[in-house]
């Protein structure tokens, strides 16, 4: 690990001062903290979020949706009756993520921005094309846990398990800069990587999340998320699946499809949700999303096991939304 | 009287003779009569609050005063040749103290060969520089500093491109070469005339030890004696490789294990990390640390051996008649390899047996033993095989395995076992599992998609143990006990089953037992591997109390004036007619007079063969859209002799199974085929279970003392319980579900893909 220096502000307009360049802001740590170990992230400067006011705890206010402060240890969005009441996804979300030691740490701002687990990313010999590299070693080498779905250079995969169960939700986020705030759609925080974007997210210099709002209008839709890991426990997703709708007399609306582990961003099916909009969630309308869902997968050569498993976990997860 | 004998040992697989020098005799029989103080009982480990407490030391605990930190520099090449090294940077770093490479690093001979860093680097991971500094930050900094010029060669790391005509052949001889074959009977026409015939590959990948604590070493060397703290197997065993390294005489090297983190086979002898530390701690005169991280120890420090095996069998009239067994494995870069085909000559009593094994070479990182090595891997192929013959032949696989597991003699030597319940050990285990529920077909899960089902698998190892084996018994006159055995524990409780014995059979408290052990200045031992440990060391420890207690009751006469056959040692008092005086009470009218009692292991029997025998059932269940399994319980019946300690021995079973359930699941080291890289070197990558992965896990002794084996009547039970789990898993899962899936791990890949095969999964 390089050496470096560390601050830690009690306000937010001093967090946001101290965020220069050079610098990385510091949530729990469980991820930046590997990867400055590992060499992977080398700041100089780290600006320790956890003693700024306001940004940790969640609020509900009457007809003002739910703001989760990006300080909140994930822990407590899994733990909160009444969030659970609200929302209960955040709970079946978070439930097999990481490990309890790790969300006590671990922030919900933290989960949004965690770099991804390629392997061969994590490895400080391998420089990668994401890395800076001329190529994705992942490509041709070991991935049965890359991706299947919307790659370009890089074949990682969206490792966050609560991003697809809020993205099922359509939250945003609140940022703020030295320069301002402004609100995003969570779903637009990410990209695939290409071309000269070798990152994984839009957030920009200097830059923290302060919150994540959902809706009053979201809240009323029933969600379900389901997990395939290797291992049943403290493992990532091999494959995800997060799904809300609201659901009147029978009917789905609104319906939000987002899958984990197969792509390199949360992987939002639009079609699939189209398809379904208006039907009761049948077994017939869940298999043709679950084939929606997977339309154009290019699975490489050790991952094509998580087509079957997509399209399975798609169907229940729809399925368990009526059933 | 002093005299020579020849003793036959095991040890993992392979069976060797030696000889012995012995004095006196050995004891009868221990009785079993269930009125053993302590032989039979539970108890809870003597160094159980050392452990919970964090007082126990750890070789990674030891922190001296002006100790030197060693790191070492790994090549990033599965294959070049080191051609330069330029350390001037490194050593300009302030705190370096020096820098060692194949260019000023003395000979020092180390498993076949004659220097620790080599030319021709072979495997990313192999030691090209090591540097010692102030402190561990420096060294690794130190490392980055160090320029060394590689000319990169061809390589190949995995097992199936090195058998192939493409591939860099990296040995003289080729990558290919054969380490063991059995033939007994005539296969190919036992095949030809069998009823049903199977024909089936299998294969295995390569498994991490993984143990808790990573290798390393403290040396200390004063100009006098140099003493190293290694987390180890085997204190003598590495004692004797540093004395082979260091041209040093034993008496000037003392080795010490006190608390050890695991070790499954990876820690049986010296490291390189060893003799790095002992150079640099000879060049300074001072302590030096040099222990490897996890990914260190996922590179560099031993594995399973992925394998390659082809099995034929053939069956006649509902008997197995003719078994074909071929084997390869990936041995790396070492110089032997585990034999899978073990479990197929010696298990069952079939007729017809024609096996062969195979070493192949590559640049990957070699393999070292590893729990039951080869057998697992062995038995995993095997008994899959067997069930799909009985599948095939339409019988029972229980009752087939019946058929052919009764054999009273060694197929191979021909000597009778010294005791065998396997057909025991399949009642035991057919009962507690519910055999008679199982379906051909399997049953109907608890979901949807979700089928159940039922396996089993069964094995055969040794763990006879043998001598040389040594202990102590120093009775001071206050009556307390000191024992002292040429052993380690290395996580199994040694230190409480030898205290067991002692006290046992002295007539002692437990609590009055202190055990010294883990000490290359005690008396010698053999290592804590080949499931070898309780029934080489406790026999010698029984002996060493008898031969206190005789002294005891003798030094007790004088004193009570009271003759010795009218005398009893009991719970640490001198009975006699009723009257009960504390020992130390006795031993105070002979103040600082110690009592030392001697013990030996005395030879086995050379015209007997001591094995373990074992069965596990599985119970499973299988989603079969998602390819998930949920293992829910296995049982494991066991018949390894005299259950000494039914705790610590219910402990190594349920170890033992948890690690089976890892080699059939998810473990698995994943390698880059054009870097050679391990892709998966830490925990997060390479899984092991978690808690949650867990089943239960019902133990069963057939408990029963081998009277032949020792004289403890018990044997082994490190290894047996891990080798059965895999098969006994598949097995079941194949019952479950129609879909066979020949490669462990069974991963979600895996077990989708032979769903999808058997027309289960659209
Ligand atoms: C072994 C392991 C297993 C895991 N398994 C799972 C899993 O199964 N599912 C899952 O979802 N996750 C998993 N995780 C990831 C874990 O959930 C994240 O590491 C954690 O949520 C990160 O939160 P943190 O507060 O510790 O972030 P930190 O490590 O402190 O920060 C992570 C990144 O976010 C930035 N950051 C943090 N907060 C803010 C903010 N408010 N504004 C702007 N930037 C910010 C930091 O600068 C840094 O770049 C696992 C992690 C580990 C180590
Ligand atoms: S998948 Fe992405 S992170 Fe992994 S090797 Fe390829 S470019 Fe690098």
């Amino acid at each position: 690990m390089n050496a470096f220096s560390y601050v830690r502000p009690r306000t937010l307009s001093d967090g946001l001062r101290l965020l220069r360049s050079g610098a990385s802001a510091l949530a729990g740590g469980t991820d930046l903290l590997g990867l400055m170990k590992d060499g992977l992230a080398r700041p100089e400067l780290l600006v320790d979020l956890t003693g700024i006011e306001g940004l940790r705890g969640w609020s509900r206010a009457k007809g003002k949706g739910l703001r989760i402060g990006a300080l909140t240890p994930l822990v407590e969005l899994e733990e909160a009756e009444e969030l659970h009441r609200a929302m209960p996804i955040l709970r079946e979300s978070l439930r097999d993520a990481a490990t309890l030691q790790l969300r006590t740490m671990g922030t919900v701002g933290g989960n949004l921005l965690q770099r991804n687990r390629c392997w061969y990313f994590r490895d400080q010999a391998t420089a990668c094309w994401l890395k800076g590299g001329t190529k994705c070693f992942a490509v041709e080498g070991e991935n049965r846990l890359h991706a299947i779905l919307g790659a370009h250079e890089c074949v990682a995969v969206a490792p966050s398990d609560l991003v697809p169960a809020l993205i099922a939700y359509d939250a945003e986020i609140a940022l703020a800069s030295s320069r301002g705030r402004r609100t995003m759609k969570l779903a637009d925080l990410y990209v695939a990587p290409h071309g000269r974007e070798r990152r994984e997210h839009v957030l920009r210099p200097g830059e923290l999340i302060t919150e994540v709002r959902v809706s009053e209008s979201a809240l009323a839709r029933k969600g379900a998320f389901q997990k395939a890991m290797e291992r049943k426990a403290w493992s990532f997703a091999l494959v995800s699946v997060a799904a809300a709708a609201r659901i009147e007399r029978g009917v789905a609306r609104d319906v939000r499809l987002v899958l984990g582990g197969v792509a390199p961003i949360p992987w939002r099916v639009v079609a699939a949700e189209r398809g379904l909009e208006g039907s009761g969630f049948d077994e017939a309308a869940c298999a043709e999303a679950a084939d929606r869902a997977l339309q154009g997968a290019a699975p490489l050569r050790d991952n094509g096991y998580k087509l079957p498993l997509a399209r399975e976990l798609v169907r229940r997860t729809l399925r368990s939304l009526v059933v | 009287m002093t005299r020579i004998l020849k003793s036959i040992e095991e040890f993992e697989g392979e069976v060797s003779e030696s000889l012995v020098i012995v004095d006196g005799h050995d004891l009868p029989p221990a009785r079993h009569d269930g009125g053993s103080p302590e032989i039979g009982r539970s108890r809870r480990r003597i160094d159980a609050t050392q452990r919970v407490t964090g007082r126990a030391r750890y070789t990674q605990d030891l922190y001296l005063a002006g100790m030197l930190h060693a790191r070492i520099l790994r090549s990033p090449h599965a294959r070049a040749r080191v051609r330069r090294i330029d350390t001037k940077r490194a050593e300009a770093l302030p705190g370096v103290r020096g820098v060692l490479h194949r260019f000023n690093t003395p000979k020092t001979p180390f498993r076949g060969d004659d220097v620790i860093f080599r030319e021709e680097v072979r495997f990313v991971g192999e030691e090209v520089c090591a540097v010692a500094a102030d402190d561990e930050d420096t060294a690794r900094e130190a490392l980055a500093l160090i320029e060394v010029d590689y000319e990169r060669l061809p390589h190949v790391v995995d097992l199936e491109e090195a058998l192939g005509d493409v591939a860099p052949q990296l040995e003289s001889d080729g990558n290919v070469s054969e380490s063991g074959s059995h033939k007994r009977g005539d296969t190919k026409r036992a095949l030809k005339e069998a009823d049903v015939a199977v024909d089936v590959t299998y294969r295995t990948s390569t498994q991490l030890h993984n143990a808790l604590e990573t290798h390393g070493a403290v040396a200390l060397y004063d100009g006098e004696m140099l003493t190293v703290w290694e987390s180890t197997q085997h204190v003598f065993g590495v004692r004797t490789g540093l004395k082979n390294a260091l041209k040093l005489p034993y008496s000037r090297i003392r080795v010490i294990c006190d608390y050890m983190g695991g070790g499954f086979g990876a820690k049986n002898g010296v490291g390189k990390y060893t003799i790095v530390a002992s150079l640099f701690a000879m060049r300074f005169g001072k302590a030096v640390r040099c222990v490897l991280t996890r990914d260190e120890e996922n590179l560099a420090a031993g594995n399973r051996s992925a394998t390659l095996q082809q099995l034929r069998l053939g069956a006649k009239g509902g008997r197995i008649t003719a078994i074909e067994h071929t084997s390869w494995s990936n041995s790396g870069q070492g110089k032997w390899i585990a034999n899978p085909t073990g479990p197929t000559n010696t298990l069952y009593e079939v007729a017809n047996v024609n096996t062969r094994s195979y070493k192949v070479v590559t640049n990957a990182g070699s393999l070292s033993a590893f729990r039951a090595p080869g057998y697992v891997e062995g038995a995993f192929a095997l008994e899959s095989a067997i069930d799909e013959l009985a599948e095939a032949a339409g019988v029972d696989p229980l009752t087939l395995r019946r058929r052919h597991a009764g054999a009273g003699k060694d197929p191979i030597t021909g000597n009778r076992y010294s005791d065998k319940h396997l057909l025991e050990c399949y009642r035991i285990g057919a009962k507690e599992i519910g055999w008679d529920r199982r379906r051909a077909g399997g049953t109907r899960g608890s979901a949807p998609h979700r089928r159940r089902g039922i396996g089993m698998a069964s094995q055969i190892w040794g763990g006879g143990g043998g001598p040389p084996a040594y202990a102590t018994v120093h009775v001071d006159p206050d009556g307390s006990v000191v024992l002292t055995a040429g052993t380690q524990d290395i996580g199994t409780g040694t230190r409480t089953v030898l205290a067991q014995i002692c006290a046992d059979e002295l007539g002692v408290e437990l609590d009055d037992v202190r055990v010294q052990i883990g000490d290359s200045a005690g008396p010698f031992g053999p290592m804590s591997a080949g499931s070898m440990t309780l029934a080489s060391v406790g026999p010698a420890v029984r002996l060493a109390a008898h031969d206190a207690r005789e002294q005891l009751l003798g030094a007790a006469a004088g004193v009570l004036e009271t003759p010795k056959a009218e005398l009893r040692l009991e719970a640490g008092a001198i009975v006699s007619k009723g009257a009960r005086t504390p020992l130390g009470e006795v031993l105070g009218k002979v103040d600082n007079n110690t009592v030392i009692g001697k013990g030996i292991r005395f030879p086995n029997a050379d015209d007997l063969a001591q094995k373990t025998f074992s069965a596990q059932f599985a119970e499973v269940e299988v989603d079969v859209r998602t390819g998930e399994i949920f293992v829910e319980r296995i049982v494991a019946a066991l018949d390894v002799g005299r259950i000494v300690n039914p705790l610590t021995a219910a402990s190594q079973v349920e170890g033992g199974v948890i690690q089976g359930i890892g080699f059939a699941l998810s473990e698995e080291r994943i390698v880059d085929r054009a870097l050679g890289r391990v892709m998966s070197g830490n925990l997060e990558g390479y899984k092991v279970p978690t808690v949650k992965d867990v089943p239960t896990i019902v133990v069963k002794f057939v408990d029963r003392p081998d009277r032949r084996a020792n004289n403890l009547g018990a044997k082994g039970l490190g290894e047996p319980p891990i080798i059965p789990t895999a098969a006994a898993i598949a097995n079941a899962v194949a019952n479950a579900t129609g879909a066979r899936v020949r490669h462990s791990p069974l991963t979600r890949a895996r077990v989708l893909e032979a769903l999808a095969l058997a027309g289960i999964r659209d």
